[in-house]
C-alpha cells in the first residue's frame, strides 16, 4: 500500500520522533509506514491521518 | 508510561538473574571439570540472549526517555508472527532431536543417550534461538501479515 506520510510530514514540519509521539507509537512504526514495509490496522491509519490533519484517502493509496 | 518503565526494569532483573545463572552454570561445570561441548552450548546461548537484551533493554530505554511507548501495533504484530514462525519450526527442531538423538548425545555430552532435561533442553533452547532470529529478520524486512 503506497502512502503520502513523507509529504505530508514535510508539509507540517514533523520529525518522525513528532509523528511517532503525536501518534502513541515507536518511531520505527512510522520508518516502515513510509517505506511501504508495513500496512496499518485501520484504527493507526486514522490515528495517523489524524496527526497529519488528512484523510485516510489521502493519505494512503490502495494498490490491487 | 510508569507501566513501561515498570517493565522494562523487570526484564532488566530477569536478564541480569540470566547472567548470574550463566555465572554459576559456568563456575559449577569448571569446578567439576565437566566442559563438553554440550555445556559451552549450554552457557552461549543464554549467553547471546544476555547480551541481546543489554542492547534491547538500552534502546527501548532511550525511547522511553523520549516519550514513546515500549511497544506498540508493529512490535505487537512481530512478535506473534515471531513466535508463529519459531513454533512451526520447533516442530522440525524436535523431531530432528528425536532422529539423532544417538549423535547429539554422543557428540554434545559424550553419553550414550540424553536425559530428559537435556532432550527439553535443547528443545527450548531451539526454539528460543528461532523465535529471536525470526524477530530480527521481522523486525528489518517488516513485510508483516
Amino acid at each position: 500500500m503506497k502512502n503520502r506520510i513523507k509529504e505530508f510530514r514535510a508539509k507540517y514540519n514533523l520529525t518522525q520522533e513528532d509523528l511517532a509521539r503525536k501518534v502513541g507509537v515507536r518511531r520505527e512504526t512510522i520508518v516502515f509506514l513510509e517505506k511501504d514495509k508495513y500496512n496499518p490496522s485501520l484504527n493507526l491509519a486514522y490515528k495517523v491521518a489524524k496527526a497529519l490533519k488528512a484523510t485516510i484517502d489521502e493519505l494512503f493509496c490502495f494498490e490491487g | 508510561m510508569k507501566k513501561d518503565k515498570f517493565r522494562l526494569i523487570l526484564i532488566a532483573i530477569l536478564t541480569f538473574t540470566l547472567l548470574v545463572g550463566i555465572a554459576l552454570y559456568g563456575f559449577i561445570a569448571i569446578s567439576e571439570k565437566e566442559v563438553k561441548l554440550g555445556s559451552l552450548i549450554s552457557i552461549l546461548i543464554p549467553l547471546l540472549l544476555v547480551i541481546f537484551m543489554t542492547f534491547f533493554i538500552r534502546r527501548r530505554y532511550r525511547d522511553i526517555k523520549q516519550g514513546m511507548p515500549l511497544e506498540d501495533e508493529m512490535s505487537r504484530k512481530v512478535m506473534t508472527q515471531a513466535a508463529a514462525k519459531s513454533f512451526y519450526v520447533s516442530l522440525y527442531w524436535l523431531l530432528c532431536i528425536s532422529f539423532f538423538e544417538g549423535f547429539f548425545a554422543d557428540k554434545l555430552f559424550g553419553l550414550e543417550q540424553l536425559d530428559a532435561s537435556q532432550t527439553v533442553g535443547g528443545g527450548i533452547a531451539g526454539m528460543a534461538v528461532a523465535f529471536f532470529i525470526f524477530w530480527i529478520y521481522y523486525n528489518r524486512k517488516g513485510k508483516l501479515i
